[in-house]
């Protein structure tokens, strides 16, 4: 038994324990306290996050001559640490206060924790995947895993389940197809055999990899032209689950992305695939791919009324930054890509736990009927503040390294279209999120939330250590740097000069520990100019003007409804719904063609169906 | 440099950048007293003004983050100053950089977006709506010229870039280098700053200031500092971007009173434009110039 073994089999032991117990009052506690263990576990593992190595499972299964082995590397490593540490925050989340108002309205407590279990043991399995048919067995469970998450709030949830389940079958055959053609090549699934038939492979026989591989992983990382579907999967999941699929699930296909196109394929062969007729080749596809799925989700983000599906969009939309940094290539593009996974899971699991408290509190994540806030659930306005920042990939939180790190790397390699690109979907974040907190937390305090109180210490906590960890490591990326450093050196990728603060290179570093410190200082200093000034008068919340008028406090004046009407006015006939319209389309012809199927099979008009048989009976006879 | 040095470096630039800011000031004033036949003010009257509002009697506030607000908004300055070179002093630009520094002067944008929103008055709300529409539209261009000097000079180090540019004299600046990349950073000066054409976000007349509305005593008084020391951010960082930094304080401080002279001469006869064309005018003009310099700079 190795480390690895206790590892899934105590992950297992999560997923029995939430069937047994998970009713129970005291099962979100339990498995709490299960997912502690299981990160307690992987902790014995850091060995091969830190300084590299494979740490193999000594359990292996042969099934008709193709041996299905599991192992650990650095990058297992680093996206399973994210993964349970999601699970463990959104399990104690859900343990005390949130999880018995999930029953007493009815919902299925027991399920929720019985699928957070499942998604973590299927992800451990699919990250610790050691050849391709057991990473396809691991991307299955982990599909049908989210799967079971998204469907069990039922209504919208159902629906928008369905569609993924769809997108998600499809996106399997294509892996599916991927992997027939490799073993065809290779003449077996093993990874090594793969790599060392690569070299002899046409151009047009490595497109077909490529394609087939890149489209089935990116329906899950939900890239252009596959993102219809995330959004309202993720929002429509309840409070945790919303909060651990948007840290972390859609990651699952970056993983296999960087498994099978940067690790077994590699850049170069990919950056050798031309695309006849233009200047493009495998590489920059994958940058513009990168740059679109930043662009088009956050601009969508920022028209949405719904907190939920606010937050899901940038999910989408940020997971273009990981693609964009791996796509450039050098060692702080990669290094970046890689950051702004574990900086996007803290941030956004943040952002989804305040998200949810407001719902815990007034029942509504409708951004047209809340407001003012901040007076009544400060602790919940200050989490969202650090993660919208984070988001926003501002100063000093972490999302702003891993950015920094993606802009300066497309800097460095000479790509600034995708560079503008690139910033023109963080001035959108910073947009969208501004009406997020704004028209949640600021603005006018509607009278029915007159009595809302602060969640309670259960919800509270696991919001208060994100917001620790998004502003820790923003001040100090370098505790997350250096796992990435031997992800990359486990890629074969260039390793990252990196410091505590930041990184360290010639022209143009990055030390976040004197930024953030001045920055700090200077906050100091803003405040002591403030605060020595006269003394100040408190207002009321509800004591307010506007155009010379009292306005008493049952008058609406909030301005949150198309909040950024200016902008609209040139932006706004630019969103066509393209992709929206592209996916009616499909699906109606596939309607059609399935009621014609139907039609057939079912045989609706069977006096027809007799004597079209009848004469080519008598046709056969007489021609013979 | 040892970490004292630094520390006093970076006490000492923000307070150089007020000093100076107080006078951008009062060079705005005046240009626009003299552009409408009046003296205007006296020498210290920027001094005066803060300091009366900081004393006021009566100082309203509607909330802690009404006035953690005005803290970021002044706080996030004085840390961005100590980014900027100056003749003597490198403060932290070692430390940061270009694309640090852009979106460190963001962040009293983001406090004081904060802070207007705690007041619950929808003039300021609209205001601030208004303001990030403006910020989308003028940060395009500007990133584009952030990618085209770095890019020029093969650094982000601030310090470098100005090294560079006094090895070679005025041949070598940027302004002579890239010329259609200055101009576009000339438009999105104006739109930073904030000043007219692309006011629309203050509109006195029809939103009664915008963000500044619930603003009064040493609320307004914060802004005031702010709006010292975003000109003085604004006009260093063009004059480190294009005109080679400064030699020395005297030539310095000429070319920072030069810039900043541009937009305020250009804002005293310009109406203002509605947020649509704003935003129109500011993707239109100076992204091509700045796309086509970035051609030639690239090539």
């Amino acid at each position: 038994m190795t480390a690895l073994d206790h590892l899934l089999l105590f992950s297992a032991a999560t997923v029995l324990l939430a069937l047994l117990v998970g009713q129970r009052p005291y099962g979100g506690w339990l498995s709490t306290v299960f997912y502690a263990g299981q990160f307690a576990l992987l902790m014995q593992l850091a060995g091969v996050g830190y300084s590299g190595g494979i740490i193999v499972s000594s359990f292996s299964l042969t099934v008709l001559d193709h041996t299905m082995s599991w192992r650990f590397d650095a990058l297992s490593w680093f996206f399973a640490v994210i993964t349970i540490g999601a699970a463990l925050l959104a399990s104690w989340y859900s343990a005390g206060a949130w999880g018995k108002k999930f029953r007493a309205d009815g919902g299925n407590i027991g399920l929720l924790h019985l699928a957070l279990a499942l998604n973590v043991f299927s992800m451990l399995l699919l990250l610790a995947s050691g050849d391709f048919l057991s990473l396809f067995v691991g991307w299955e469970l982990v599909s049908w895993a989210s799967f079971l998450l998204m469907v069990m709030a039922g209504g919208a949830a159902s629906r928008a389940a369905l569609k993924y389940v769809t997108y998600a079958m499809a996106g399997a055959m294509a892996i599916f197809a991927g992997m027939a053609l490799a073993y065809h090549y290779a003449g077996s699934l093993q990874y090594l055999d793969f790599v060392s038939v690569l070299p002899l492979l046409s151009a047009s026989q490595g497109w077909m990899l490529v394609a087939l591989f890149g489209c089935g992983f990116a329906v899950k990382m939900g890239l252009l032209p596959f993102h219809l579907w995330q959004a309202a999967a993720y929002a429509e999941t309840p409070g945790p689950g919303a909060a651990f699929l948007g840290a972390i699930s859609s990651r699952m296909g970056l993983y296999a992305i960087i498994v099978v196109l940067f690790q077994l394929i590699g850049l170069i062969p990919i950056e050798a695939l031309k695309i006849s007729f233009t200047f493009l080749d495998g590489q920059s596809l994958l940058g513009w791919v990168a740059a679109f799925s930043i662009i088009f989700p956050t601009f969508t983000a920022l028209r949405q009324n719904d907190a939920r599906m606010l937050l899901a969009w940038h999910g989408i939309g940020q997971g273009g930054y990981m693609l964009l940094g791996l796509a450039a290539g050098d060692a702080l593009g990669s290094a970046g890509g890689l950051m702004h996974v574990f900086n996007h899971a803290t941030y956004q699991a943040a952002l989804f736990f305040s998200v949810f408290a407001v719902v815990h509190q007034t029942g509504t994540s409708d951004l047209n009927k809340l407001g003012g806030l901040i007076t009544r659930m400060p602790i919940s306005f200050l989490v969202m503040l650090v993660g919208i920042i984070g988001l926003a990939g501002m100063p000093p939180m972490n999302g702003f390294v891993s950015k920094w790190m993606v802009y300066r790397s497309l800097m460095l390699e000479g790509m600034p279209l995708l560079f503008v690109a690139s910033v023109i979907g963080t001035l959108g974040t910073i947009l969208s999120v501004y009406k997020l907190i704004h028209n949640m937390f600021l603005g006018q305090l509607r009278l029915e939330h007159q009595n809302v109180r602060e969640v309670p210490w259960s919800m509270v906590a696991p919001m208060v250590i994100l917001a620790a960890i998004v502003l820790i490591t923003g001040m100090m990326p370098g505790l997350v740097l250096e796992p990435i450093a031997s992800v990359q050196a486990a890629l074969g990728l260039p390793v990252v000069n990196y410091t505590l603060g930041g990184v360290d290179m010639a022209s143009g570093a990055l030390d976040m520990i004197w930024v953030c410190g001045i920055l700090f200082g200077g906050f100091a200093i803003g405040a002591i100019l403030f605060y020595s000034g006269g003394r100040t008068q408190h207002i009321h919340q509800l004591d307010n003007y506007a155009g010379g008028h009292f306005l008493t406090a049952d008058t609406r004046y909030q301005y949150s409804d198309n909040f950024y009407a200016g902008l609209m006015r040139v932006i706004g006939p630019m969103y066509r719904y393209s992709f929206q319209w592209l996916e009616n389309s499909i699906h109606s012809v596939t309607g059609l063609l399935g009621s014609g199927m139907k039609s057939w099979y079912r045989n609706a008009q069977p006096s027809f169906y007799l004597l079209a048989t009848a004469v080519l009976a008598m046709a056969w006879v007489v021609v013979l | 440099m040892s970490v004292i040095e630094i520390l006093i470096e970076a006490m000492l630039m923000p307070l150089v950048a007020f000093v100076v800011g107080l006078f951008m000031v009062l060079m705005m004033r005046k240009i626009g007293a003299r552009i409408q036949r009046r003296v205007g003010p006296p020498l210290l009257q920027p001094l005066y003004d803060i300091i009366k509002l900081y004393s006021k009697h009566t100082q309203t506030s509607h909330g802690w983050m009404h006035d953690i607000g005005i803290v970021m908004a002044v706080g996030g300055y004085v840390a961005a100053e100590a980014m900027l070179p100056v003749p003597g002093m490198n403060g932290i630009a070692e430390k940061g950089g270009l694309i640090v520094l852009t979106y460190m002067i963001m962040i009293p944008s983001l406090g004081l977006a904060l802070g207007v929103g705690q007041c619950a008055n929808p003039n300021g709300s609209i205001g601030i709506a208004r303001a990030l529409t403006a910020m989308l539209a003028y940060d395009v261009p500007f990133v584009i010229v952030v990618f085209g000097v770095a890019w020029h000079f093969g650094s982000t180090n601030l310090v470098e870039i100005i090294a560079a540019q006094q090895a070679t004299g005025p041949a070598g600046w940027g302004i002579t280098e890239m010329p259609l990349l200055a101009f576009a950073g000339l438009f999105a000066l104006q739109g930073m700053l904030g000043k007219q054409p692309f006011e629309i976000y203050v509109a006195p007349h029809e939103i009664a200031t915008g963000p500044m509305v619930e603003m009064s005593g040493k609320h307004l008084g914060g802004l005031f500092v702010m709006q010292c020391f975003q000109l003085y951010t604004a006009a260093v960082l063009y004059v480190t971007l294009f005109l080679g930094g400064g030699e020395n304080w005297l030539t310095f401080l000429a070319k920072s009173f030069a810039v900043v002279a541009i937009p305020m001469s250009i804002a005293f006869v310009f109406p203002r434009y509605k947020t649509d064309d704003l935003v129109r005018l500011l993707w239109k003009w100076p992204v091509m110039a700045g796309l086509l310099g970035l051609a030639f700079v690239m090539n």
